[in-house]
């Protein structure tokens, strides 16, 4: 392999290795907090291209309900990411008001929760199939505004040329990485969640009003699950409702080999991950799910606890 | 009479098919565990059947011998068994959510490799695969006893020592381990049972659906069967079976209210391509309403106080 392709591959498992991570750490949040995984999270991804597609004017296909319609307003690709997802987040936390805390308040196994956010997941994945059909969606070509396809990088005889879309990606995900980092640590906020994540009851004995931060948690995820989606989706296409499903199968090989609660795993699980495939090499590139769920698998059995997750401790 | 098995004969061998699945995933449920790996060992007996048929056991002309059937049963059941206590060991160890993840994990590898194996056929699957029977509805030769065989154990299992030792890790693994229960040998027992029911099914679809692909075994499919088993009830094995088979029939079902004249345009519309979406629904109304599901052993009881 030579620098070049080597390069190329490195930023390539990089720009979707920081998707991965975004897309994880709405999972991990969850997951920190009650202690149980957000089958939802995927189709919120899925939710989040979309949004952003129709905000920005898309026009949907001929298959669904409202077949060859589009929203009367066009916003730039910046607005309609930010909208998008917030409304990806709105959903959220609908998501949590219908679906888990009726289970919550009623002190049901942890585990029925889990099946119930599989329910709201194919309530989501199916009415987007049917309002607005299965085709893929690709977004309109300035998306990126005037942003050349790829910038050389490098000087000499053989300058490196790297996709504009992949180095907005990884910016955009720094960024918000950056800003998640600085709440969760540093403001009241965040430190009021993280003594929730610890244990709710002595935090709601403190005077944290902890279904708002159960509230802002699901919120914070599901805008991040609907960035990570349009991120993806401005970047190669929407393929269809079944996109975030695939997706959030991958989250959970990101966050259990990261560590399941721990939001340096989750990045540096994405990271991993992504960095994998990018290196699978090209005459196995169609197992490259299966690498995904292999290692899963592995780590699950040799090291539950991932990478940078705390030893699980049995409760009795 | 005729007529009427004509129309419903697949439906009514589905249901049944329906059924078995549901059982299979309620053995693991029986000691507590969520496992979603059915659909992967459905799978796994579905290929087994259709290579075997396709490409072993070369039959010309005519129909295919039901002996040769049975033995693809009992290798896909062999085989399956296999893969769960090898699968089940290592996996079983972990609890709750991490099962569930570990499962889902398994049945995606096992999906990753059947669409890229030339056994399996790729993408496109194994097809063609031979009949044993006329019709679809003598499938139910097949299918019936083995949904009569299967509740008959269960409904020993559910009254031996082996039965009360998944329960008693289902209510609490760590006092039963204290009682002297093996939690690790019955929850690995649970679930291979499950992975053997699963594969005999899938041999058995195999040659009723005449085609066999990867799409057989998706996470889909694991949470359609969840589904049915939850709704219809975690505590006894009525159950799984009445969900199962309710839950195979509900498109059936929609389809028919859809099409009685008088609906809605609108309505009739969303029950025929809305199926999915009512599914995702009854579980969320189902987890929150009914934890237990609809057949719970109380019921039971409770009719039988009214007749006394």
């Amino acid at each position: 392999m030579d620098i070049t392709l080597f390069l190329q591959q490195f930023l390539n498992g990089l720009s979707i290795g920081s998707i991965y991570a975004i897309f994880a750490l709405g999972y991990t949040l969850i997951f920190s907090i009650l202690g149980i995984i957000n089958f939802a999270h995927g189709a919120l991804f899925t939710l989040g291209a979309y949004f952003t597609y129709a905000l920005m004017g898309g026009t949907f296909g001929f298959n669904g309900l409202f077949a060859n319609a589009s929203l009367p307003i066009k916003l730039p690709f910046a607005l309609a990411l930010i909208l998008g997802s917030t409304l990806a987040g709105l959903v959220g936390v609908g998501i949590e008001r219908v679906a888990f805390r009726p289970l919550r308040r009623k002190g049901s196994d942890p585990l029925l929760t889990v099946v119930s956010s599989l329910g709201v997941a194919l309530v989501i994945v199916n009415l987007i199939q049917y309002l607005v059909g299965a085709e893929s969606y690709s977004f309109p070509a300035n998306t990126y505004g005037n942003l050349p396809p790829s910038i050389n990088f490098g000087t000499g005889e053989n300058p490196i040329p790297i996709r504009s879309v992949q180095i907005v990606i990884f910016s955009v995900c720094v960024i918000i990485l950056a800003i998640l980092t600085y709440c969760i640590n540093r403001t009241k906020f965040g430190k009021a969640m993280k003594a929730v994540a610890e244990d709710p009851i002595t935090a709601s004995l403190l005077g944290i009003n902890t279904d708002f931060f159960i509230v802002l948690t699901f919120f914070v995820s599901s805008f991040l699950a609907g960035l990570a989606g349009t991120l993806v989706g401005s970047s190669v296409s929407i393929a269809g409702p079944y996109l975030g499903i695939a997706f959030g199968l991958k989250g959970l090989a990101v966050i259990v080999l990261g560590g399941l609660g721990s939001i340096p795993g989750a990045v540096l699980g994405g990271l991993a991950i992504g960095l994998v495939e990018a290196f699978v090499p090209s005459d196995y590139s169609a197992y490259k799910d299966a690498f995904a769920f292999g290692i899963l698998f592995i780590m699950l059995i040799v090291r539950p606890q991932g990478l940078l997750g705390r030893r699980l401790i049995q409760k009795v | 009479m005729s007529d009427f098995l004509n129309t419903y004969g697949s439906l009514i061998v589905s249901m049944v098919l329906g059924a078995l699945l549901g059982l299979s995933l309620y053995l693991p449920l029986m000691t507590g565990q969520l496992s979603l790996a059915s659909p992967g060992f459905y799978a796994l007996g579905g290929y087994i059947a259709a290579i075997l048929s396709t490409q072993v056991f070369r039959v010309s002309g005519g129909l295919f011998p039901i002996p040769l059937l049975l033995l693809e049963m009992l290798v896909a059941g062999i085989v399956s068994g296999i893969l769960g206590v090898m699968v089940g060991i290592p996996a079983l160890r972990l609890r709750g959510i991490y099962l569930a993840i570990a499962t889902i994990a398994f049945v995606e590898v096992l999906r990753v490799l059947s669409l890229n194996l030339d056994i399996t056929g790729g993408a496109v699957g194994i097809f063609g695969i031979p009949q044993p029977f006329q019709t679809p509805i003598e499938y139910l030769w097949i299918a019936f006893p083995l949904l009569i065989i299967s509740m008959v154990l269960l409904y020993r299992l559910e009254r031996i020592r082996a039965g009360r030792a998944f329960t008693a890790i289902r209510e609490d693994e760590l006092a039963a381990g204290a009682m002297g229960i093996n939690p690790t040998y019955y929850k690995v027992l649970a679930f291979t049972l499950g992975a053997i029911l699963a594969g005999i099914a899938g041999a058995v679809s195999a040659h009723f659906l005449n085609t066999w692909n990867a799409r057989q075994g998706t996470f889909d499919a694991s949470i359609v069967y969840l589904t049915s088993v939850l709704i219809g009830g975690t505590r006894t094995f009525v159950g799984p079976v009445l969900g199962g088979m309710v839950f195979t029939a509900l498109p059936e079902i929609l389809r028919g209210i859809a099409d009685t004249s008088g609906l809605p345009t609108w309505l009739a519309g969303f029950l025929r391509d809305g199926r999915l979406i009512i599914f995702g629904f009854l579980i969320v109304v189902g987890t929150i309403f009914f934890p237990q599901g609809l057949v719970t052993p109380e019921l039971f009881k409770r009719k039988m106080k009214n007749k006394a």
